[in-house]
């Protein structure tokens, strides 16, 4: 009944962000839906971690260890993204370029699109889950448009188009799941459960069942952005307001992952790993190129942490390739990291886009110099993402290579490595330009205002420590593990 | 005795047929015309005005253009010898037609096709430009309609297992099923594209007009006159018949007589001057509301046709 | 409705909705293609009605007369509305001729035959013998996406890929659970919806009908 509960508070305050025109007070309601929806996660996670899963409605409501971590990672990315969007709208609606009723459906789309993703994680039924992703395809389209410029319509468009497509894919590999389990030999009942279909596993016709897991890689694939099914991804990660960006990469990535890593753990009972294993690493070591080939002559900041976002996600593909208990640990661990640190950067690049009045990193300069806590944000991002230790990146980084090593895939690790130091040098050339110089005469340093660095540096504080200190989550990623490992 | 009055029978009903599609077929052309013309608010020729044109035109002296060779006289003739000689074996009055074991779809097709090529060469013939250009684009749409009709012929073939025209027939009658499958409705659907296009409808040819930039079939027997144009028009109206006939005996085979008798025959006859009348003059009315396609376009119709028969092969052999 | 007189209504239906999917790469007429798709979603109905009354299954008769309702009346009327608020674009402008689009079409009913093989191995009815045309159905519509660039191309183009995973979904499992099969519907509405507002957007703000024009946004 918990999780019905958790689910309510977004959408109720969706409703009251609709019936009300939009203050000041309104987005620090959302906000404090966003930090109840953490709260609530941590105590599922530690109602579950070593007790069976709760389930409502006859099971189409479930947590088990695994949806409770992903509700944790909604909750902590929707928290620094929500407070971040007050500001934003403030900004947009004291500068005439939104008016308060648009406020209002930004805020009103922002709790729904929470909804829906708390709603997919916490569906015990696939077919529930595919409904929950399709919903945020639709919610999220009108966020990807909501400058209403030119280009915003484009990416949305793009946006819309490719991802229903690819999610109607993925209801064809799901109903093609369905009726494998309606065919699965000596069961009497059959329903679209996730926990039915892992009973009935190894009876589940092996043909069928790998047409629907490619279907499925496919579907859900593209709005993981796995390549080649990526191309819609730096469009609307671009053209997105930074909040909303930083909900997209930093979770509605991982929430479809989260999908096809309950599925795999079907289509592995039916079909032994080596499937699942073959597709997962040609999506992610083709995601790895793709992002290694566009970042080297990136010119957009914001473009250039869309390709990162590609490229994490062939990391975490790989890590889920791997399939030990270890392996799907750190794709967990690697999946709450990528996260904060994404929704930091940009959060970051939202602002620096405001001061600075463009994308383009050629027009960028000395950021440290002349920004100081701003610029330092974005270089601690940059840090972070690029896997150096202290922080969680570089863990999870390191324990999924070890698992790829482990079970034989070490040289999807070496091609990976190769790949990675590719994109480590791009990036890193890039920040360079944007980060280092000299200030120009004259210009003094800016500050920038608290309620701006408190949370990114908050989210970046959390990703250091979660690194150092894995404790608290430790037990929880393993149990998380266990889920989708036997 | 019983061997000779069947052989009898048989070469009676083969008359009988060749009889009634040779007077069928200007009648046809007659009541075609006739709906057209109702259909655009003008009062028309008889039914019957195509078979004094055919009379006034064989007592007519033949003219033959200077260089032309045996070619051109033997055209018209083969024409008609090969619609005669398809339509005395298929089955368009009686299923069990004489020389029935002989009378396969493929034959039947190919033979209609050799008085097909024969007038294009004698219309090449004769050496002028609009014979050529005729030749040359019923040609074009010729090469574009015979595979869409060998693969819908073999859609039939695979769902009936035989590709023997009476054999055809009588499965339709026998099994109703066949009939709505989508194999044969599909490839039947194809097979009425083809014909429309074989026999110069529209939205392929008008046969009405002789404007010099669109006509295909009257290009070629511009150089005609006489008892060759005559037979030329006879051939080309039987042809039409024959096919038609063909076809709603394919689609709805009911009335088809089944079994020897003056009285099956005739209720055979009747049947099938009802479906082709029918069928007929639903092709008038759409024509009236229809506008020739641009030559450029045609591929697109008959590849339209050709998709249609593959469609249908694919659902007859998945069956 | 005994068996052979089922199979061969189920077989008319289902062949109609391929058909009709053929006919919107045949059509120039964007007119045409609509209403084409409107058939197409009347005939998905009729197979679902079809399969409810041989299985004595009240769910899936209501279910097709909601497809009905839905596929072949209320999105076609939805895309009608933004052909009439686009006056320039009455024709298709594809990238790949019709005839070479035919054929192509051709070839890839051919694929679904022969990618489906293990699923209608597994059905073994007379309803699953029929899952390749669905399948079809659904390369056809992303064929139709990727050569065709007008908006409304692009979202016929949709319809037919959901058009053809409804068949398949229909003729598999007799349907999905019921909750899911509404909220897919539902979802699909809101697409289109979804889909229609961007492109009275694009038109009326931008003048932007054909996608090509769309170029904004590269690497």
């Amino acid at each position: 009944m918990l999780a019905f509960v958790l689910l309510l508070i977004p959408a109720a305050t969706g409703c009251v962000a609709a019936a009300t025109p939009w203050r000041r007070w309104i987005g620090w309601l959302c906000t404090a839906s966003l930090g109840f929806v953490l709260v609530t996660g941590v105590v599922l996670a530690v109602l579950v971690v070593h007790r069976p899963a709760l389930s409502a409605f006859g099971g189409v409501l479930r947590v088990d260890a695994l949806s409770a971590f992903m509700v944790i990672v909604i909750g902590a990315i929707g928290l620094l993204a929500v407070c971040q969007s007050v500001r934003y709208l403030e900004r947009e609606v004291s500068s005439g370029r939104s008016s308060a009723r648009r406020a209002t459906l930004y805020s009103v789309l922002v709790q729904g699109f929470i909804t829906a993703m708390l709603l997919a994680v916490v569906a015990g039924n696939v077919g529930v889950m595919w409904v929950a992703v399709e919903a945020t395809t639709i919610i999220t389209t009108f966020l990807v448009g909501y400058r209403r410029t030119r280009e915003a319509l484009e990416a949305s468009w793009k946006y819309v188009i490719i991802c229903s497509v690819g999610i109607a894919l993925a209801f064809l590999g799901t109903v093609l799941v369905y009726l494998a389990a309606l065919h699965a030999g000596g069961v009497t009942h059959v329903s679209l459960q996730w926990t039915s279909l892992m009973s009935v596993a190894h009876h589940l016709d092996p043909g069928v069942m790998r047409l629907a897991l490619a279907l499925l890689v496919l579907g859900y694939g593209t709005k993981v952005g796995l390549a080649p099914m990526h191309s819609w991804l730096p469009d609307a990660h671009s053209q997105a307001p930074a909040p909303v960006s930083a909900l997209m990469s930093g979770v509605l990535l991982t929430v479809a992952f989260y999908v096809l890593l309950r599925f795999k753990a079907v289509a592995d009972g039916a079909l032994g790993v080596g499937f699942s294993r073959m597709l997962f690493v040609t999506a992610g070591l083709l995601s790895l190129a793709v992002a290694a080939s566009l970042l080297l002559s990136q010119r957009d900041y914001k473009r250039m942490l869309a390709y990162h976002s590609v490229e994490h996600m062939g990391l975490i593909a790989l890590g889920a390739a791997a399939g030990t208990p270890l392996a799907i640990a750190a794709v967990l661990l690697h999946v709450l990291g990528h996260g904060l640190a994404k929704a930091v950067l940009f959060l970051a690049s939202g602002e620096i886009l405001i001061v600075e009045g463009t994308t383009e990193i050629d027009q960028v300069k000395a950021l440290l110099a002349r920004r100081p806590a701003l610029g330092g944000v974005f270089a601690f991002g940059l840090v972070t993402l690029l896997g150096l230790p202290p922080f969680s990146l570089f863990i999870s980084e390191l324990n999924m290579l070890r698992a790829e090593v482990h079970v034989g895939l070490g040289w999807v690790a070496a091609i990976s490595l190769v790949l990675m130091a590719v994109i480590f040098g791009s990036v890193m050339s890039h920040g360079r330009h944007m980060l280092f110089g000299a200030r120009p005469d004259g210009e003094v340093a800016h500050k920038s205002p608290l309620n701006v660095s408190v949370p990114l540096i908050g989210g970046l504080v959390a990703c250091g420590a979660i690194g150092v200190l894995a404790w608290p989550l430790d037990t929880l990623l393993r149990a998380a593990a266990m889920v989708v490992v036997k | 005795m019983n061997g000779l009055t069947h052989v009898l029978t048989q070469v009676l009903v083969a008359l009988f047929q060749v009889a009634a599609v040779a007077v069928g077929g200007p009648l046809l052309l007659g009541l075609m015309r006739k709906v057209r013309s109702r259909l655009e608010g003008r009062a028309g020729a008889p039914i019957h005005q195509p078979l004094l044109d055919l009379r006034k035109l064989f007592a007519k002296q033949r003219m033959r253009p200077r260089d032309s060779s045996w070619v051109f006289g033997a055209g018209p003739v083969v024409l008609v010898a090969t619609v005669v000689a398809v339509t005395a074996v298929s089955p368009l009055v009686s299923a069990s037609p004489p020389l029935g074991q002989s009378s396969d779809f493929f034959a039947v097709v190919f033979v209609l096709l050799l008085g097909s090529v024969l007038l294009a060469l004698s219309a090449l013939d004769t050496g002028t430009a609009f014979g050529g250009m005729g030749s040359s684009r019923s040609m074009t749409i010729g090469a574009l309609c015979e595979p869409a009709l060998l693969v819908a012929i073999l859609a039939m073939a695979i769902a009936a297992r035989t590709s023997n025209l009476p054999a055809l027939v009588r499965v339709g009658i026998s099994h109703p099923a066949v009939i709505a499958s989508p194999a044969r409705i599909l490839a039947l659907a194809s097979f009425l594209v083809v014909i429309l296009a074989e026999s110069g409808r529209l939205p392929v040819d008008n046969p009405s007009t002789h404007l010099e930039l669109t006509m295909i079939h009257e290009a070629m027997v511009l150089e005609y006159s006489g008892a060759d144009l005559g037979l030329i028009i006879l051939g080309e109206s039987m042809r039409l018949v024959f096919l038609l006939g063909l076809f709603v005996n394919l689609f709805v085979p009911w009335g088809v007589a089944d079994r020897p008798g003056v009285l099956f025959v005739g209720l055979g006859l009747l049947a099938l001057v009802a479906k082709v009348c029918a069928v007929g003059a639903t092709i008038a009315v759409f024509e009236v509301f229809t506008a020739k396609l641009r030559l450029f376009r045609l591929p697109e119709l008959l590849a339209g046709g050709f998709v249609l028969a593959l469609l249908g092969a694919l659902t007859a052999v998945v069956r | 409705m005994n068996g052979a007189t089922y199979s061969s209504f189920l077989e008319i239906a289902a062949g109609l909705v391929i058909l009709c999917a053929f006919v919107t790469l045949w059509r120039r007429s964007l007119r045409a293609i609509v209403r084409t798709l409107a058939v197409q979603g009347m005939a998905l109905g009729v197979v679902a009605i079809v399969l409810g009354v041989h299985r004595r299954d009240v769910v899936l008769i209501v279910v097709g007369c909601l497809v009905v309702l839905a596929k072949g009346l209320a999105i076609p009327t939805l895309v009608r509305r933004v052909l009439a608020n686009e006056p320039m674009s009455r024709e298709t402008s594809p990238l790949v001729n019709v005839p070479s689009s035919l054929v192509g079409a051709g070839a890839l009913t051919f694929l679904a035959y022969g990618a489906t093989r293990p699923v209608v191995a597994l059905v073994s009815t007379s309803a699953g013998r029929l899952i390749p045309l669905g399948v079809a159905t659904l390369l056809i519509g992303f064929f139709s996406m990727v050569v065709r660039r007008k908006a409304v191309s692009q979202i016929v183009g949709l319809l037919l890929v959901d058009n053809g995973i409804a068949l398949v979904a229909f003729l598999a499992t007799a349907g999905v659970p019921l909750l899911v099969e509404l909220g897919a519907s539902l979802d699909v509405l809101l697409v289109v919806v979804v889909l229609r507002v961007l492109a009275v957007q694009l038109w009326s703000k931008f003048a932007v009908l054909d996608l090509d024009q769309l170029q904004e946004l590269h690497d």
